[in-house]
């Protein structure tokens, strides 16, 4: 390496750093991108190094300037992370990268648009390559970058993109999944687990949040909580209700009188609790695995009719008519005519939540004599 | 022989330029040859080489010194005809009211007979040229007769574009039937053009008489502000190109017309360039300057880093009174330096330049003393405005002589010399001019020039008080932030030199290229095919602008001055067939809005079929979108042509309508927003059965958007999508407002099929068809009490025809009462394959049936 005066390399650094800062100021991704492809070995970011490993101090210019300092959780480590990469210590290299990605998350979040995708790409891929650079941290590396992409994509919104990812993480051959770090397994069965709710498989969501919350840190009560905001719903959906308690500790109360509903066949409640807290649930994007609960709601409903009947009179118990559950919806303040219950007898039949069969002319529902009201049991409703 | 400096803005061209060390020339109109052949020697050399092959094919690039081509001539006649048609449309109808003070532009563009021009606008096809902004304001009225002579500078600096001519055009027919008021005009300002102008007169044909003043100008530059005092330019380049270093005015004229003259009768005496010269008072100062910095540093004696911080700092300089203080106050520092030893051992690179001295008093002494036009009073620069040049990307050569960019070109007044070829042949002597009265044009001339050296956006253009509009396209600009900026700039400068430093703005330059500079590519030789000038130039250049924004660093895209760019059309015809624009839109066949709203009547109250109406709405949004028209009545139209085509089951019309809807309304632009929410709704629900896009698109409602009825409707239709609850499916498609019913139609089918396997599942031992027909909306059921049998057995009649078609088992009751047998159905329930299914898939597209649907 040629003599590098302190001159010159404090110009390049501090021209780097304006690079860098005006990249961001000016929401400027492609630019930005050069700045942080270590591996690239470009000759900007290997004279950068140069200069840094001749300029000792290049962590007092960042902070000296306010414009700078700003990314400093950024630079500090990424300047690190280039010096160390110079001279081929790649593993430091890569825990030094992983600070910086890690502080430009961070950063990503805060920022309006997405503007610095490509940059984050090119984050996700520097870790990926000085993970596998420094020795036999692939995995680790491949993990990571997979968590880090599920929450960016779902923080703009295109889940869709999490399919390509999941894939390479499940098809390729060379990963054990046990082998991976706890903390990046738990992110991922939350983040593909949520996928799953999207898509209504409750029962592969069921293993994947359970799965991240029986290996989460239970010191963690707010990583418990997002893994149970979505558990419980789909818990919910299989038949399996939550204490009360539970959703006390961990401050789940707004599914309190959703369960609740399901508990008493409660049709009212249950869309008063679906009403009140509509905003919080679109947005989770629970509402509609919720709304879904209705038809237990109905099958607790006819279950309870069912029982009081055969209280009065065990003979006649597994005739319900259909005026008499009108009636019951009608305290409840649910205005429905004959038809309207006639249909949704029909589909709880259907959906066998019921076992017997509807009698168009006496509009009654003939229950079976066996287990007219079969459980859930960890199954999702319907065929 | 003059010196003739041509500015150029994009930075690939400057690059180009650098290494070869050429200068160019920049002369409004006329163009002396030899600049143009240099031009073009770049141009083939450069990035955009096939634009300008294939626009000029016959053009060879020819030395610096090289007159122009004659072949090059040849080709630009026919462009001219093509140009001069559109234009002459243009000025017909528009009527031009000059700005005060404009006048003098006119008078001074239409100055010129000379028919050379031809090859001056061969020499020019390229896109890439940056001039700078060619007198933006002094089209526009608004921009007050203040603003003038910097335009005029810009024009004359950069404006070479076909666009350019095409305003020449027109300008010369009328000037034939005046040809004397042109010489009468307002060239007071410049003493000299006078005789030249005889001179030339005699000849064939005869060059403008305008006087400008020739700037010398170091390529590193992007930009001159017209008024910029010029730095030192580099002695030893100026004489690799033979090119004299003093191009004064008066030299330059007396040298330079006569020297046209010669090549152009050589070449082709009919197609003489047109040549302007222009009066540059402030020339001489250039190359001394450079020859002090030399002396005071002759390269070896000092160490290079000290000679880059004096040409740094002689940089700075805006005239050379400023560059004169400079230089003495980097004496006494150099001799300091020298005396107490630290001459060699101080860092130059990182020595903070000192301020600039103020210049107020010696700008205003300079200009007095320069020969500028008395019509220009702005020409006062703020004292700390300093030259840009350092900032611009550098060739890649020695590092000391890209330091020493240079920048001049103070220009006071332009003549423009603008000729047209009647009829297409060279010789002919039919060049009309006429006075110069775009002034009131709306299209502004650096729109029409496809050169990317097209001038900062008007709006930036009026920020700047004085007339240094032209900035150098790196950093910033304007002179009031310039001294805050100093402070800055000043321990910036080091880094501003360094390789990385120049390597980062080239790839930065790069980087436009890969993304603008194709589009730029294919849209020049778009533009070439209809002829420069048209619409296609100037959106070119918007983007071309655009692109300098970019490059510069401080601007983005947005910042393009759309609203300049707009036109408006002068159809007055009410109907119009739509017609896919492959190229641009003729505004003779667009309507302007009144008109549209007419169309958007017609069309509502038409009778005619869905095919006609479709195809007029979509001519309507065409011209909307042509003029950029974005308010009610574009919603009203979008809102027209989305309700049509959801009644003619028209989807993908729809979701283009839809689409543009949600923008329109986004901005905040009223119309049945509710009513589309609706219908957004429906179609989420209807079309995919993505659960995000729906979560998403329900959390987007507004509770206000909640309450709304058809919302409401919509909402309540998921539910009963979601929940399967199909009595309460059809009840909500009985009660539909506005179009709902026809996105539910498309749910229909999938929502009987449902039902009834439920029906089958859950009902014993039979179901009345009767009942069936009545629950799952089966037409007329309905009014079975006050309707007629008739009605009644037509519901009947078309459930069981369904059911029977998706493999129901009917059965007949001991009342007579058609019945739906549950078990039997069970198992046997199909969906059947669509009759009207086609072999590509999409039913719309099996023309026919469209238009008996339709019709």
């Amino acid at each position: 390496m040629a003599y590098l005066s302190m001159g010159e390399a404090h110009r390049r650094i501090a021209d780097y750093l304006s690079r860098f800062s005006e990249a961001v100021l000016s929401q400027d991704g492609s630019s930005l991108k050069p700045l942080l492809s270590v591996s690239s070995n470009s000759p900007i970011l290997f004279s950068l190094a140069d200069a840094l490993n001749v300029f000792q101090d290049a962590n007092r210019l960042i902070k000296q300037s306010d414009r700078y300092s700003q990314l400093a959780e950024i630079l500090v480590p990424l300047f690190r992370c280039l010096q160390n990469y110079r001279i081929e210590h790649l593993v430091d290299a890569y825990t030094a990268f992983e600070k910086a990605a890690n502080a430009f998350l961070q950063e990503f979040r805060n920022w309006e648009s997405a503007w610095a995708m490509e940059a984050m790409y090119v984050i996700a891929y520097e870790i990926r390559v000085l993970a596998e650079r420094g020795k036999g941290s692939k995995r680790v590396g491949a993990l990571y970058v997979t968590c880090q992409l599920f929450k960016v994509y779902f923080k703009l919104g295109t889940v869709h993109l999490c399919r390509s990812v999941i894939r390479s993480i499940e098809t390729a051959r060379i990963f054990d999944f046990e082998e991976f770090p706890v903390r990046d397994k738990v992110t991922y069965m939350y983040y593909t687990g949520r996928l799953e709710v999207f898509n209504e498989n409750f029962i592969a969501a069921d293993q994947k949040l359970t799965y991240a919350l029986t290996h989460c840190d239970p010191q963690r009560e707010a990583n418990i909580r997002l893994i149970l905001k979505y558990l419980v719903p789909v818990k919910l959906s299989l038949g399996i209700l939550p204490k009360r308690r539970l959703l006390e500790k961990y401050n789940l109360v707004e599914y309190n009188n959703v369960v609740q509903a399901l508990r008493r066949g409660d049709l009212r409640l249950l869309r008063h609790a679906l009403q009140e807290h509509e905003d919080r649930f679109l947005r989770s994007g629970v509402y509609l695995v919720l709304e879904k609960l209705e038809l237990q709601v109905y099958q607790r409903l006819v279950k309870k009719i069912y029982i009081i009947q055969k209280q009065k009179d065990p003979s006649k118990a597994h005739q319900v008519k259909l005026e008499v559950i009108v009636k019951a919806l009608k305290w409840l303040e649910m205005n429905m005519d004959v038809d309207e219950v006639e249909c949704i007898m029909a589909i709880l039949i259907y959906k066998n939540l019921v076992k017997g069969y509807f009698a168009h002319k006496s509009k009654v529902v003939v229950l079976s004599k066996q287990d007219p009201f079969p459980k859930l049991n960890g199954k999702p409703v319907n065929s | 022989m003059q010196v003739i400096i041509t500015t150029i803005h994009s930075k690939p061209t400057i690059r180009t330029l650098n290494n070869q060390e050429c200068i160019k020339t920049q002369t409004a109109g006329g163009y002396p040859s030899s600049d143009y052949s240099n031009q073009n020697n770049l141009w083939n050399e450069g990035n955009y080489a096939s634009y300008s092959s294939h626009q000029y094919p016959n053009y060879t690039p020819s030395d610096s010194n090289g007159a122009h081509n004659s072949s090059a001539v040849a080709a630009t006649p026919l462009h001219y005809q093509q140009n001069y048609k559109q234009w002459a449309d243009y000025y017909s109808q528009i009527d031009v009211s000059c700005a005060p003070g404009t006048e003098n532009m006119s008078v001074s563009s239409a100055t010129t007979l000379a028919c050379p021009i031809p090859g001056v606008s061969a020499g020019y096809p390229t896109p890439n040229n940056q001039p700078p902004p060619p007198g933006t304001t002094s089209w526009r009225p608004e921009s007050g007769s203040s603003e003038l002579p910097s335009f005029q500078a810009g024009a004359v600096v950069g404006n070479t574009q076909d666009g350019y001519w095409k305003h020449g055009t027109s300008v010369f027919q009328n000037h034939h039937a005046t040809p004397t008021p042109y010489f009468q005009k307002p060239l007071d300002s410049n003493p000299l053009p006078y005789d030249d102008r005889q001179d030339q007169q005699k000849t064939a044909c005869p060059p403008g008489p305008n006087v400008q003043y020739s700037t010398t100008h170091q390529v590193p530059q992007k930009y001159q502000s017209p008024m910029q005092a010029v730095p030192s330019l580099d002695a030893r380049r100026v004489s690799k190109l033979q090119i004299p270093t003093n191009p004064r005015i008066a030299s330059n004229l007396a040298l330079g017309l006569p020297r046209t003259d010669k090549d152009s009768s050589t070449t082709n005496a009919a197609a003489k360039p047109a040549y302007i010269s222009i009066s540059m008072p402030k020339h001489n100062n250039k190359v001394p300057s450079n020859e002090v910095a030399d002396s005071v540093l002759k390269p070896g004696m000092f160490p290079t880093s000290l000679r880059a911080y004096v040409e740094r700092a002689l940089a700075r300089c805006k005239d050379d009174s400023q560059k004169a203080a400079c230089q003495n106050i980097m004496k006494e520092m150099i001799t300091k330096a020298s005396a107490d030893g630290t001459l060699f051992t101080r860092d130059w690179d990182t020595e903070p330049l000192f301020p600039l001295p103020n210049m107020d008093a010696v700008n205003k002494d300079s200009i007095q003393s320069s020969t500028i036009a008395p019509s220009l009073p702005k020409f006062k620069r703020s004292p700390s405005r300093r030259t840009k040049s350092r900032w611009e990307p550098v060739p890649e050569e020695k590092p000391v002589e890209k330091l020493a960019s240079v920048n001049y070109v103070a220009m006071k007044d332009v003549n423009w010399d603008k000729f047209k070829e009647k009829d297409g042949t060279i010789s002919s002597g039919k060049c009309e001019s006429k006075e110069n009265n775009w002034s009131g044009v709306k299209f502004l001339p650096q729109q029409q020039t496809p050169s990317k050296s097209s001038p900062r956006p008007v709006k930036k253009q009026r920020l700047s008080d004085n007339s240094n509009l032209a900035e150098n396209g790196g950093t910033s600009s304007d002179s009031d932030k310039e001294q805050s900026l100093t402070a800055y700039y000043s321990s910036a400068i080091a880094l501003a030199d360094s390789p990385e430093e120049r390597k980062r703005r080239e790839n930065r330059s790069k980087r436009f290229e890969k993304v603008h500079g194709h589009r730029a590519e294919t849209k020049n030789l778009r533009t070439k095919d209809v002829g420069a000038g048209n619409l296609y130039t100037r959106r070119l250049t918007a983007l071309e602008r655009g692109k300098n924004y970019e490059d510069s660093g401080n601007r983005a895209v947005e910042d393009i001055d759309w609203d300049a760019l707009t036109v408006k059309g002068t159809c007055q015809e009410i109907e119009k067939r739509y017609l896919r624009l492959t190229s641009a839109p003729d505004l003779a066949t667009v309507r302007p809005e009144e008109v549209l709203e007419k169309a958007l009547l017609m069309v509502q109250s038409s009778q005619k079929n869905y095919l006609y109406k479709c195809d007029q709405l979509k001519s309507i949004r065409q011209d909307l979108t042509v003029q950029r028209i974005r308010n009610e009545l574009t919603v009203k139209v979008y809102e027209t042509h989305a309700r049509l085509a959801l009644e003619a089951g028209d989807l993908p019309e729809y979701n283009q309508c839809q689409s543009q809807l949600k923008t329109l309304y986004a901005e905040g632009i009223k119309g049945c927003h509710m009513e589309f929410s609706a219908y957004n709704l429906l179609c989420v629900i209807m079309h995919s059965n993505n659960n995000r896009d729906l979560l998403s698109s329900m959390a987007r409602l507004s509770r206000e958007a909640k309450e709304h009825e058809a919302v409401r409707h919509a909402l309540a239709v998921r539910a009963a999508v979601t929940s399967g609850n199909y009595v309460s499916f059809f009840r909500l498609y009985k009660t539909a407002p506005n179009l709902n019913t026809c996105l539910m139609d498309l749910y229909v089918e999938k929502m009987r099929f449902e039902a009834v396997r439920c029906m089958s599942r859950s009902y014993r031992p039979s179901l009345p068809l009767a009942f069936i027909a009545q629950v799952l909306g089966f037409p007329s059921v309905l009014s079975t009490t006050e309707g007629g049998n008739e009605k009644d057995t037509d519901g009947l009649e078309e459930c069981e025809e369904w059911l029977r078609a998706h493999g129901a088992c009917l059965t007949v009751d001991n009342n007579g009462e058609m019945q739906f047998d549950t078990k039997a159905s069970t198992s046997s329930l199909y969906i059947p394959e669509p009759e009207d299914a086609v072999a590509h898939g999409d039913a719309n597209l099996a023309v026919n049936d469209f238009l008996t649907r339709t019709s």
